[in-house]
C-alpha cells in the first residue's frame, strides 16, 4: 500500500509521473476536502444543537475553513460579563493530523474554545507569558480593576 | 395540457426527492439510535469498518489511514499513543455494527464508496462468511446488506406502531428504547471469545484484527502474541482492552457480563495464590522482548556500523501493517491499483499470503522487484504549499521546518538523528526540538512558499473551488 499512490511510481525522472500524478491530485484532494467539510459541518451542527452557553462559533461568510468564534468570561471570574472574540482557522487536514503535541481528533471547536474559557478563569500563573498580569492575579480584586479599564467589548459586526 | 403536466412534474420532481432523502435519513436516525460507543471520534459520525488500534480506541478505516503519519511513527488520533503498524478492519465489530444499524451503515458504506470511488483507493470488503476471500474476486456483502435492511424495515413497522401508542413519552425515554432496541439485534454468539469460546469478557482486539477476552491474550516465552484464529504474530505488545466495546457488552449482555465477570476473577485470585508475583513480572519482560524477532535492533540504540535503516516514505506493508515500511521493501509488478502493492522484507521471505490492507487484487503469482527509498527532491514531484511539502497526491510529507536545506532534508530521515526519532521519541509525547516530524509551530520559511505559489499562479490551473486554500495544481516542472 502506498499512501495516495504518491510515491509507487517507481520510474527514476519525474517528467512520465506528471500525467497520472494530476488526475491523483485533483482526486485526492476532492475527497480530503469532503471529509474535512463532513467533519466541520457536523461539529457546527452539534455547536448549534446543544452548544454551551458560554461559547459559540459560526464560519466566516462562505468559508467553513475559516470561523468566528466568542468565549463569555465565566461566571464568578474576574472575566465575568465580558466577552473575546476569537477567530479560528482549519487546515486542509483538519483533524487528521496534529497542528501540535498532545492534539487528539476528539478536540473539536467546541472543546477548545471552552478550555480557553476555563483557562482564562485558571490561569497557571507559574509560567506566565505576562509577568505582570501574572503577578496581579493574586489580587482578585485589583485584577477585575484592570479587566474593567482594559476592555473593549467586541463590535457586534 | 400534456406539456403542462410534464413540466410541472419535473418541478416537482427533485425537490421531493431530495426531501424524500432526507426525510430518510432523519427516519433511519430515528430509528436506529446511534450508541455514542460507536461514533468515530475523528469523523463524528457512525464507524464505519472500524479499527482498534493496540490502545483501545476504535476510529473508521479511512479516518485511521489518513491520521497515519508516511514517515514516522503514528499516534492515535485520540490518545497519541504511537504505534508502527496499521491494523486490519476489526470484523466482529464491523459485522455488530452492521446488524445494529443496518440502514445508517448502509449510508455510510455508500458514501464511503463515493469518495473511494473519486479516490481511486478501496478499503478491502468484507464478507460475512470470510473476512476476506482468498482468491481476489469481490464477495458481495450488498446482498447481506439487503437482507438486513429488510428485517430493518419490518422492523420499523412495528416500532412506528409502538410509537403511535405513546406519543407522548419524552425524546430521551425513546433514545433510549431505539438503543435498547438496536442492540438486541445482537445475540451473546455475535461476541464470543476465540479462544474461550465464551462471551467476550474486557475484549481487546490485535492487529489482526480479532477479539479476544484479555485475559484469554497468552503472551509465550518469547514474547510474541500469536492469533490462535490466523496464526499471524501481533507485532507489539499486548493491547489495550477496547473500552467501548467493553461497555456495549456489558450494557447489553449484563447477566453473561455478570457472570464472566465472577469466574474471571475467581480465576484471578487462584492464579494470585498460587503465584503472587508472576502476573506483574511477566507483563514486564514481554515488555521487552514484545517485538517480531526481525524488528531487531529498532528498539536499541542503532549501532554506527550498522547499515542504516531505509524508510520508505508513504509506503506500508500489506501483510503485517508496517507503515512506513522500515529496512527493505518489495514492490509488487503487477498490481494495478493506485495505492500498489508492498511488502516488508520479512514478509515477503515468510511469503505468507495475507489478503492486503486495501482491496488490491493481488496473488500469488505477481513478480515483486525491491525498491530503494525514494530520494524526494530528484524523482517524486513536490510543491511546498501553506507551510507544507506536498507530494504529486497532495498529501503533506514534511512540515516546511524540516526543509531548511531541500535537497537533503529527505536524506535527514535516514540519518542517524532521524532513525532515533523514528523509534526513540515514541515515549516522548512532549516532543523534541530535533524531531523533524513536528512542525513547532515555527513560521515556514517564506521565501521558499512564494517561490513554488507564483509558479502555481502562473501555471493557471486555479480551477480549484476556493475553500481549497491549499490548492493549486501541480506547479509546471
Amino acid at each position: 500500500m502506498t499512501m495516495n499512490g504518491g510515491y509507487s511510481d517507481n520510474t527514476p525522472t519525474a517528467t512520465p509521473a506528471v500525467v497520472p500524478a494530476k488526475q491523483n491530485v485533483a482526486a485526492s484532494k476532492t475527497v480530503d476536502t469532503q471529509s474535512v467539510l463532513k467533519r466541520l459541518q457536523s461539529e457546527l451542527m452539534s455547536l448549534m444543537m446543544n452548544g454551551d452557553p458560554g461559547i459559540s462559533a459560526f464560519p466566516e461568510e462562505d468559508n467553513i475553513f475559516s470561523w468566528k468564534g466568542t468565549i463569555h468570561g465565566s461566571k464568578d471570574t474576574v472575566f465575568e460579563g465580558t466577552e473575546y472574540k476569537l477567530s479560528l482557522t482549519f487546515p486542509a487536514d483538519y483533524p487528521f493530523k496534529p497542528p501540535k503535541d498532545k492534539w487528539s481528533s476528539a478536540y473539536d471547536v467546541s472543546t477548545i474554545l471552552l478550555s480557553i474559557q476555563s483557562l482564562l478563569g485558571e490561569p497557571n500563573t507559574t509560567s506566565p507569558l505576562n509577568t505582570q498580569a501574572a503577578a496581579l492575579w493574586s489580587n482578585q480584586e485589583e485584577y477585575r480593576k484592570m479587566v474593567e479599564k482594559l476592555y473593549n467589548k467586541p463590535s457586534t459586526t | 395540457m400534456s406539456s403542462l403536466n410534464s413540466s410541472s412534474s419535473t418541478m416537482g420532481n427533485k425537490p421531493t426527492n431530495c426531501l424524500d432523502s432526507h426525510q430518510q435519513q432523519l427516519e433511519d436516525d430515528d430509528e436506529e439510535t446511534i450508541s455514542d460507543s460507536f461514533i468515530c471520534c475523528v469523523c463524528l459520525d457512525l464507524l464505519y469498518k472500524p479499527i482498534v488500534l493496540e490502545c483501545g480506541h476504535v476510529s473508521c478505516f479511512w479516518c485511521v489511514h489518513k491520521s497515519m503519519d508516511a514517515i514516522h511513527e503514528s499516534h492515535c488520533p485520540i490518545c497519541r499513543h504511537p504505534y508502527h503498524y496499521f491494523p486490519t478492519i476489526c470484523e466482529m465489530l464491523h459485522f455488530l455494527l452492521l446488524k445494529m444499524y443496518p440502514l445508517a451503515y448502509k449510508r455510510r458504506e455508500e458514501q464511503i464508496l463515493e469518495e473511494e470511488k473519486a479516490n481511486g483507493c478501496f478499503s478491502p470488503q468484507l464478507d460475512s462468511k470470510e473476512f476476506y476471500s482468498s482468491d481476489g474476486s469481490r464477495p458481495s456483502a450488498v446482498s447481506d446488506l439487503a437482507s438486513l435492511s429488510g428485517i430493518a424495515s419490518a422492523g420499523k413497522h412495528s416500532s412506528k406502531m409502538d410509537s403511535n401508542g405513546s406519543s407522548a413519552s419524552k425524546e430521551n425515554d425513546l433514545s433510549a428504547v431505539n438503543i435498547n432496541r438496536t442492540y438486541e439485534r445482537v445475540s451473546s454468539n455475535d461476541v464470543l471469545c476465540p479462544s474461550c469460546k465464551l462471551l467476550l469478557f474486557r475484549p481487546a482486539v490485535l492487529n489482526c484484527g480479532h477479539v479476544y477476552c484479555e485475559a484469554c491474550i497468552v503472551i509465550p516465552e518469547d514474547g510474541i502474541i500469536i492469533c490462535k484464529v490466523c496464526e499471524y504474530p501481533h507485532p507489539s505488545d499486548r493491547p489495550n482492552v477496547c473500552l467501548d466495546f467493553n461497555n456495549f457488552l456489558e450494557e447489553r449482555f449484563r447477566k453473561e457480563y455478570a457472570a464472566q465477570r465472577e469466574s474471571v476473577e475467581q480465576k484471578q485470585e487462584r492464579f494470585h495464590h498460587k503465584n503472587p508475583s508472576s502476573c506483574s513480572g511477566s507483563k514486564k519482560s514481554a515488555k521487552k522482548v514484545c517485538c517480531r524477532p526481525t524488528r531487531h535492533g529498532e528498539e536499541s540504540k542503532p549501532t554506527e556500523n550498522e547499515h542504516k535503516p531505509k524508510v520508505h516514505a508513504g509506503a506500508g506493508c500489506d501483510y503485517c501493517g508496517m507503515y512506513p515500511i522500515v529496512g527493505d521493501r518489495y514492490q509488487c509488478q503487477d498490481c494495478v491499483e493506485v495505492m500498489g502493492f508492498d511488502l516488508c522484507g520479512d514478509c515477503y521471505n515468510t511469503r505468507s499470503k495475507r489478503p492486503g490492507r486495501f482491496n488490491q487484487q493481488h496473488t500469488s503469482d505477481h513478480r515483486f522487484e525491491l525498491v530503494k527509498p525514494r530520494a524526494l527532491p530528484s524523482n517524486v514531484m513536490l510543491r511546498i504549499v501553506g507551510g507544507y511539502l506536498v507530494d504529486n497526491s497532495g498529501a503533506p510529507v514534511l512540515a516546511i521546518s524540516a526543509m531548511e536545506d531541500p535537497p537533503d532534508g529527505w536524506i535527514a530521515v535516514e540519518s542517524l538523528e532521524a532513525r532515533q526519532n523514528l523509534f526513540n521519541n515514541v515515549a516522548d509525547l512532549d516532543g523534541n526540538p530535533g524531531d523533524i516530524m513536528h512542525d513547532n509551530g515555527d513560521s515556514p520559511d517564506g521565501s521558499v512558499e512564494i517561490e513554488f505559489s507564483d509558479a502555481v499562479e502562473v501555471s493557471g490551473h486555479h480551477d480549484d473551488d476556493n475553500v481549497d486554500q491549499y490548492g493549486g495544481e501541480d506547479p509546471p516542472f
